[in-house]
């Protein structure tokens, strides 16, 4: 992944050139600015510039507000950027699509369906047969740990399990491209460190592309391929990171591991000095 | 068995309906009024009533008046309120009409609606369809309203359309806000038909009432008022337990047990 370069804004991409093989969501000079009623106009996002490769783990890191999950939106296509476009397999993105399925940090389940009727929702809207579909949707609730709880409703379950039906549901289109916005900023330590287990050898089965925001370095450093660090007032990339981490990944291994160390007090040590920089609002 | 607790919570209403008839009886007894009956003389000319073949057939066409006016309410309240909820040019547009509509008293509308298209079926169907028809906007416009956007956009990413969206998921999302919406408008139904044929006299359960009250049959006209006021207990249990098992997803937890006594 790297930054895209500045171009001249009619720079017209000629057809017969493929795109690189590996770039599968370029995001092309984004900003967005809203108008907020009381203060001027916020400017959430400042000129975002950024590929990404296909099959990578890609995490955004950055203080609250400075957009993480405004720019995971504009990728998802539920909100349009001010200026700028956002791009999926050189395709400007104009709307919501299957072939990017979002995991909100507010788990968003229907709570008037059952564990399974989550699940199979999006397979069932995209025409799979219905017992193709539960029996797809049962391998996905096992995978993600919840096989016994297929009847039960959101209601009834723990935030970390409605986490993990969020993340079935969504993997049940089979998205190419996972935008997950802070999944597990909701849930205690020990969850938390389950399902990052969990979702680390799910994606090492298939290599989806993950677009992953958080506030946690330790977390970004452990799963990802990049880390994308923001900074706020306006949104702007201030550094992409690539952790060479070998995978597949160990936690407990992980944690004695100096390059480990290295990267997580290398991104500690610059959000430090962003914030002596100037206070951050 | 039954817990004592679950016990006295079934046993609650019944308790209450006898405490309140006794109470009348007593009332009437000491108060020895011509028009004020006793429970007793009033509960003893309700099987005359409805063992009457005329009476039948009035309280009956009450009765298809307002389930006619309650479900072409709720068939067009229903997706006016949600589309109220979800698009806010169509709630302005509409928002204003309901505030203008929403404090006059709807039988107060009958006379000029009487004018209009006389005093049969028509007008009173549909002063019950006004009556109705607002508090389910209402609630379908509240419900509407509050789904939350990521919901939405989780369903858009599945690929549904704007307009599927509505139907799969706002509708669903809102059933508990718009089942509220009905329940009032149920009552209100009921409440609404009785009025209309007080205005509008021919037939119906209101028209025994009130013609039993010009000719001074107290214990009929007290009869009546019991035979509506079941009638309301039964519709509003019925549909209370129709609304239980449709949302029974939204309930907080600790309802569950009562649901299933
Ligand atoms: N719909 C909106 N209208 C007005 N301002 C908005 C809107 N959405 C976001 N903002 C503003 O844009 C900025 C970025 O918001 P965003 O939610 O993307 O931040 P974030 O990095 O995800 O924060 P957090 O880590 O707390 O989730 C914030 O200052 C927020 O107030
Ligand atoms: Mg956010």
């Amino acid at each position: 992944m790297t930054a895209v370069p500045a171009r001249s804004s009619e720079w017209v991409r000629p057809v017969t050139l493929p795109e690189p093989a590996s770039a599968i969501i370029e995001i092309d000079r984004v900003s967005q600015v809203f108008q907020t009623s009381a203060r001027k106009d916020h400017v959430a996002l400042s000129d975002i510039s950024l590929t990404i490769e296909e099959g990578a783990f890609v995490s955004i890191l950055g203080p609250s507000g400075c957009g993480k999950s405004t720019l995971l939106y504009i990728v998802g296509g539920f909100v349009s950027p001010t200026s700028g476009a956002a791009k999926m397999k050189g395709q400007v993105i104009t709307g919501p699509g299957p072939d990017r399925g979002p995991v909100f940090q507010e788990f968003a389940l229907f709570p008037w369906k059952t564990v399974l009727g989550n699940v199979m929702y999006g397979p069932r809207q995209q025409g799979v047969r219905a017992a193709e579909a539960e029996a797809q949707s049962r391998a996905l609730i096992e995978m993600v740990g919840l096989k016994g709880y297929e009847n039960f409703y959101p209601k009834e379950l723990s935030g970390g399990m409605k986490q993990r039906v969020a993340l079935a549901r969504t993997l049940a289109y089979h998205p190419e491209v996972l935008l997950m916005d802070e999944p597990f900023g909701a849930l205690d330590a020990h969850t938390r460190t389950r399902l990052q287990n969990d979702l680390l050898n799910i994606w090492e089965r298939d290599r989806k592309t993950v677009l992953f925001v958080t506030h946690s370095v330790d977390e970004a450093v452990f799963l990802s391929d990049k880390v994308v660090m923001m900074s706020k007032s306006p949104g702007r990339i201030r550094a992409v990171i690539d952790i060479d981490l070998p995978r597949p990944r160990r936690r407990t291994e992980l944690l004695l591991d100096p390059r480990y160390q290295k990267h997580v007090v290398d991104i500690e040590r610059m959000f430090d000095e962003s914030d002596e920089a100037g206070p951050s609002l | 068995m039954m817990s004592p607790a679950a016990l006295t919570r079934r046993a609650a209403p019944v308790l209450a309906c006898i405490g309140l008839l006794a109470v009348w009886q007593i009332a009437s007894l000491v108060l020895k009024n011509d028009s004020f009956p006793t429970a007793m003389e009033a509960i003893r000319a309700i099987p005359d009533i409805l063992g009457d073949k005329e009476s039948l057939i009035n309280i009956l066409a009450s009765l298809r008046r307002m389930a006619l006016g309650f479900a072409v309410a709720v068939l067009i309240s229903i997706p006016l309120g949600l589309l109220m909820g979800r698009s806010r040019s169509v709630a302005a547009f509409f928002n204003p009409l309901l505030m203008v509509v929403y404090p006059v008293p709807k039988a107060a509308l009958m006379p000029i609606i009487m004018l209009w298209l006389g005093v049969g079926d028509i007008t009173k169907t549909l002063v019950i369809f006004l009556g109705v028809s607002l508090p389910v906007i209402y609630h379908s416009f509240e419900g509407a309203k509050a789904v939350e956007e990521k919901m939405l956009w989780s369903g858009a990413a599945m690929g549904l359309s704007p307009a599927q969206r509505l139907v799969r998921i706002v509708l669903p999302a809102a059933l508990p806000e718009i089942l509220t919406g009905c329940r009032t408008g149920l009552v209100l139904a009921l409440i609404t038909m009785i009025t209309s044929e007080m205005i509008a006299r021919q037939s119906g359960a209101g028209n025994i009432l009130f013609n039993a009250l010009d000719m001074g049959q107290y214990d009929t006209v007290f009869a009546m008022i019991i035979i509506v006021g079941a009638m309301g207990i039964c519709f509003d249990a019925i549909f209370e337990r129709v609304r239980a098992r449709l949302v029974r997803w939204s309930e907080p937890q600790f309802d569950m047990p009562l649901s299933f006594s």
